[in-house]
């Protein structure tokens, strides 16, 4: 562990090094830094201001347990909940600290810190998605905000359901998944429709089952939206808006785990259970294909965070373990036998792929 | 919602974690939201009568007990600058406070590397119960009426005494002032005020009355108001400055009154009036980038306690004790993204308690005992599904003790019996658990100087009402824990005729074993945060103590007492976990508290230094869960004299010397220096 901070230390101080030289001569661009390989943002526990993020680096199929500290000298805060790379940054949302952290996706060196405050309020901010230039940014306060990702400001603040959570863009519409989690006994139960041109609500979708969490979209005009309702244990249902009418066409009961992610690619899609499998849906004949998609014995104490290498197929899914200690990523073949695994922080809650 | 880290009650998650965080100790901050406490008392401070301070030989104190004691008396308060009963046990060996930090702060005592649960707190002998929580903040006790406060391993060695008080792994016993009046001066009164950093002001005032030959009365009177601030260092944020801490405001009065009646030592009688009302912001965990978003808790306790004791000529001794008690809690999480824009809950907690002891001394060296304790507890919580439910509790205790020749035995068997009833769900049913005690102790030598003992415990522990039916939307089997507590110590104790006039030297080894240690599992769902038995942990420590005072010459006099505490307490639940053979979260291997002062005449001045080795907060003894040792100083002087006839003692106390930047639970930065100034006078 000393030995990975060192090198982190050493690698960070190189990088810049590099970095600062460049800027003081302002004649070459920052150098890409040649590998590839997976982040893993950790959450951490609550309180304990332990979110970090993980780098799995393809080549020397090392890891970094925490390369934003080691670069940033400072930590990433309060239970980063989601992180993705648009163009050359990275953005994250960190959820009780309540900002988002925008960095160099190859570097990680912090480039902006946004607070996500309305007064003395911390909004808490959940997920983002990107969409023509604009990083759309869900917070439990009840906003989408709005932000320029050349200007790196936040332009506008959308009102939508409570608790908003997942996202996703589908025939130049936003769709939001409004959970109204933290009403324990009466979440919300709809989905906000934004236009992306006007940047303003248009409709709220009303999906019957309550605390709609995780959302997607396919390239056939459906948009999958899970939600896990009231009681427990939770009765997950898998509603299909369809995008053009903004209108409810189907709605099952999906045996999803709490809170996993549906990942479509393809014409497949991926999902966690609770009893720790990974499960296969085909999106055009709207049924499970694959019941389970490891084939080999690896045992996923918690599936926590799931994601799918588009180019190769590889399932990567992310093992919380205990909660409490340090987590694990599986890496799946297409064939369903284990590629790799890496040790995590705690929680390791999203997965962001750095490409070349 | 959802889960991956958020959830419907942000505290409770919160407290979650944080009780993760400790290897499944409920959660301290659980505490500070739903405890329920009770209460302190008030007034006032040491009885130091100048008239009384000359010259007695002070004997070595009585350590040679056949289970370990630790004590400290109201007149060493001051010594080891001490506001609350925390801060005056933190340096007994064996001893770990969890301190939150702050005047208003949660602290709780773990004692040998056990949760909190397992300490039983008495209050003049009778226990200060919280079954919903099984904690007691200590940080609530006001030492302005405690005459004395003692901590036992195992349990203390009285035959005559409530059933309750064998049923721990340890007892920490405060005793209250008792009023000594004659019909020269029937009567006393004290009034202080202490005054200092975080805004504090605490007048307090106790009157002692003399009602007639059998009938003594004390009142105390204790408010304390303060605004809890106080600077502190983030680390790890990238920041430079000082933050300041808020939202750690505190006000709270404590009223207790207390009638005693007394006939030829035979018979005793008394009846304590306890009422205790606090209102506290909740600071909360320092979390980076982020202001403190407001939490409350207002507590506004009452209990009514009795006691008699009997003596007869034939060696009967009866002892009984009632107690009512109601704990209300408030609690309140604002602003909160829900439709009310905030969290409200409010707890209420009864309990009706019975306890008979009887003891006969059947010959000289042959002593019996039984007692039983019969308890009746109630919930109500307005929370969502709550099972609002009823424990009734029995317990049986028979006890013994032999002297033969050197040699002491004694032994106990406790036969526990709980019974639940809930409006949802499953209730909670214990019939019939057998645990023993054994204890023994002998001189192996002519002189009576060196003494060994060992003693073997069986302790249950059943699963506190918040364990079981807290937020339980799913049902919950948790089966009781147990832990197996073996010791086996030393103690040498002289005393001298030379410059000192004592010493005394204990060491104990002990080995706990815990069973079904009961954990939080958090869950992704926030709806279903569950409880469960799967932790096994081996204790290993060593407890020592050195304490030795000199004679008074020439008006001068030293002491000093210092105390090791050595823990090795490993997660041994299950060889394929991370955490397998890992020291438990917030457990220092090694922690030294060492205590020294000068004594001139009416003054004295005293230094406590304690120094506690690193700890990690997660399973996984990985230096990115480290929470680095500390070492802290605080010094005090306190002056006695006469102002007119009335007499007058003025303290200064500085915590925290050095201004040192720690904390010892992680994100809840202490203090830095902080000055008290106290004055009282007694009439």
């Amino acid at each position: 562990m000393k030995q990975f901070q060192l090198k982190t230390i050493l690698g960070a101080a190189m990088i810049l090094y590099v970095l600062s030289a460049c800027h003081k001569d302002k004649i070459n661009p920052t150098p890409e830094v040649p590998e590839t390989g997976v982040y893993v943002l950790n959450q951490g526990g609550i309180t304990h201001n332990n979110s970090t993020l993980s780098f799995y680096s393809y080549a020397s199929k090392a890891t970094t347990p925490d390369i934003f500290s080691a670069v940033n000298s400072r930590g990433l805060g309060d239970t980063g909940n989601d992180a993705k790379i648009y163009g050359s940054k990275m953005y994250i949302t960190v959820n009780y600290s309540s900002t988002l952290e925008i960095v160099d996706a190859r570097t990680i060196k912090s480039i902006k810190q946004i607070k996500m405050v309305d007064g003395a309020t911390n909004r808490q901010p959940r997920y983002v998605v990107f969409d023509k230039g604009k990083a759309f940014i869900s917070s439990y306060d009840g906003t989408v905000a709005v932000l320029d990702t050349a200007t790196l400001t936040i332009d506008k603040y959308i009102k939508v359901g409570r608790n908003p959570e997942q996202m996703v863009i589908s025939n130049g519409k936003l769709y939001v998944a409004n959970s109204g989690g933290l009403d324990l006994s009466n979440p919300d139960k709809t989905v906000s429709v934004i236009n992306l041109t006007s940047l303003a609500e248009i409709k709220k979708i009303d999906i019957t089952n309550t605390n709609p969490i995780n959302i997607a979209a396919d390239a056939y005009g459906d948009v999958y939206v899970i939600a896990y309702g009231t009681d427990y244990p939770a009765k997950p249902t898998l509603t299909i808006i369809d995008n053009n009418t903004d209108a409810v066409k189907t709605t099952a009961d999906i045996d999803a785990g709490y809170g996993t992610s549906f990942i479509v690619n393809g014409d497949l899609a991926y999902y966690l259970t609770d009893a720790g499998k990974v499960k296969v849906y085909n999106v055009k004949t709207q049924t499970v294909v694959k019941e389970s998609f490891v084939t080999d014995n690896t045992s996923i104490k918690v599936p926590y965070g799931i994601a799918v290498i588009p180019e190769t197929g590889q399932v990567l899914v992310t093992d919380a373990v205990d909660y409490t200690n340090n987590g694990k990523l599986f890496a799946f073949n297409t064939d369903g036998t284990l590629a790799y695994s890496f040790t995590t922080g705690i929680n390791p809650g999203a997965i962001v792929l750095l490409k070349k | 919602m959802i889960v991956k880290i958020s959830m419907r009650n942000n505290e409770l998650i919160t407290y979650l974690w944080a009780a993760l965080f400790k290897c499944g100790k409920l959660a301290p901050a659980i505490v500070l939201q739903l405890v329920v406490t009770y209460t302190a008392f008030a007034q006032t401070d040491t009885t130091r009568h100048l008239k009384e301070v000359p010259v007695t030989a002070t004997p070595a104190p009585r350590l040679q007990t056949i289970t370990p004691v630790q004590q400290i008396g109201n007149k060493d308060f001051a010594r080891y600058s001490a506001f609350s009963i925390a801060d005056a046990v933190r340096n007994f060996t064996g001893v770990n406070i969890k301190d939150y930090g702050g005047i208003g702060g949660l602290k709780t005592i773990s004692v040998r590397g056990l949760s909190t649960n397992h300490t039983a707190v008495l209050f003049d002998g009778v226990q200060i119960n919280d079954a919903q929580t099984g904690q007691i903040d200590l940080s609530k006790f006001n030492l302005n009426n405690v005459q004395q406060i003692s901590l036992y391993n195992g349990q203390p060695q009285d035959l005559l005494q409530p059933a309750r008080s064998y049923a721990s792994a340890s007892v920490l016993s405060i005793t209250t002032i008792r009023p000594m009046l004659t019909s020269e001066k029937p009567y006393q009164i004290q009034a202080g005020i202490k005054a200092g950093s975080f805004g504090l002001i605490n007048p307090y005032l106790q009157w002692q009355q003399r009602i007639s030959n059998n009938w003594q009365m004390v009142i105390n009177g204790n408010y304390t108001k303060a605004n809890g601030r106080y600077k502190y260092k983030v680390d790890g944020d990238g920041s430079d400055t000082l933050a300041t801490r808020k939202n750690g405001d505190v006000q709270s009065l404590q009223t207790d009154a207390a009638l005693y009646w007394n006939k030829n030592d035979s018979s005793k009688f008394n009846i304590h009036i306890n009422y205790y009302n606090a209102k506290r912001g909740l600071p909360g965990a320092v979390i980076f980038y982020s202001e403190s978003q407001g939490q409350h808790l207002n507590n506004n306790d009452l209990f009514i306690q009795a006691g008699y004791q009997r003596l007869w000529k034939n060696g009967l001794q009866l002892l009984l004790n009632s107690k009512l008690s109601q704990l209300k809690t408030r609690y309140l999480d604002s602003p909160y993204f829900n439709t009310k824009g905030f969290i409200l809950e409010n707890y209420r907690q009864r309990e009706a308690y019975q306890s008979v002891a009887l003891a006969y001394h059947i010959t000289n060296n042959w002593d019996v005992s039984y007692s039983a304790d019969a308890s009746y507890t109630k919930v109500d919580a307005d929370i969502d599904k709550y099972a609002f439910p009823g424990r009734l509790t029995i317990l049986n205790v028979i006890a013994s003790s032999l002297k033969l020749g050197r040699w002491q035995f004694q032994g106990n068997l406790l036969n526990t019996n709980i019974h639940e009833t809930v409006e949802k769900g499953t209730a909670f049913q214990q019939r019939s658990v057998l645990s023993p005690t054994l204890m023994a102790s002998v001189q192996p030598f002519a002189n009576p100087d060196l003494k060994l003992r060992a003693f073997y415990k069986n302790v249950f522990r059943a699963p506190t009402l918040d364990e079981l039916y807290y937020f339980a939307s799913a049902e919950r089997t948790i089966k009781p824990e147990f832990v197996y507590q073996y010791d086996i110590g030393a103690t040498y104790s002289k005393n001298l005729n030379g410059v000192l006039q004592y010493i005394t030297i204990t060491t104990d080894a002990y080995y706990n074993n815990v069973h079904n240690k009961i954990l939080a599992i958090p869950n992704r769902n926030p709806a279903v945060f569950s409880f469960s038995n799967l932790g096994k942990v081996d204790i290993k420590g060593i407890d020592a103590g050195f304490k030795t005072q000199t004679i008074q010459q020439n008006g001068w006099s030293m002491l000093l007492s210092t105390n090791y505490t050595y823990q090795q307490a490993l997660d041994v639940s299950n060889p394929e976990n991370s955490t397998y053979k890992q020291q438990i979260p917030y457990t220092p291997k090694h922690t030294l508290a060492l205590n020294a002062g000068i004594n001139y005449k009416q003054a004295g001045v005293y230094f406590n230094h304690i120094l506690s080795s690193g700890r990690y907060y997660a399973g996984n003894n990985l230096p990115e869960y480290f929470v680095p040792g500390y070492a802290v100083s605080d010094a005090s002087a306190v002056y006695n004299f006469i102002k007119g006839k009335t007499p007058v003692q003025a303290s200064l106390e500085v915590n925290n010397l050095s201004n040192k930047n720690y904390s010892i639970i992680r994100s809840y930065p202490m203090p830095g220096r902080s000055y008290r100034l106290s004055l009282q006078i007694t009439i």
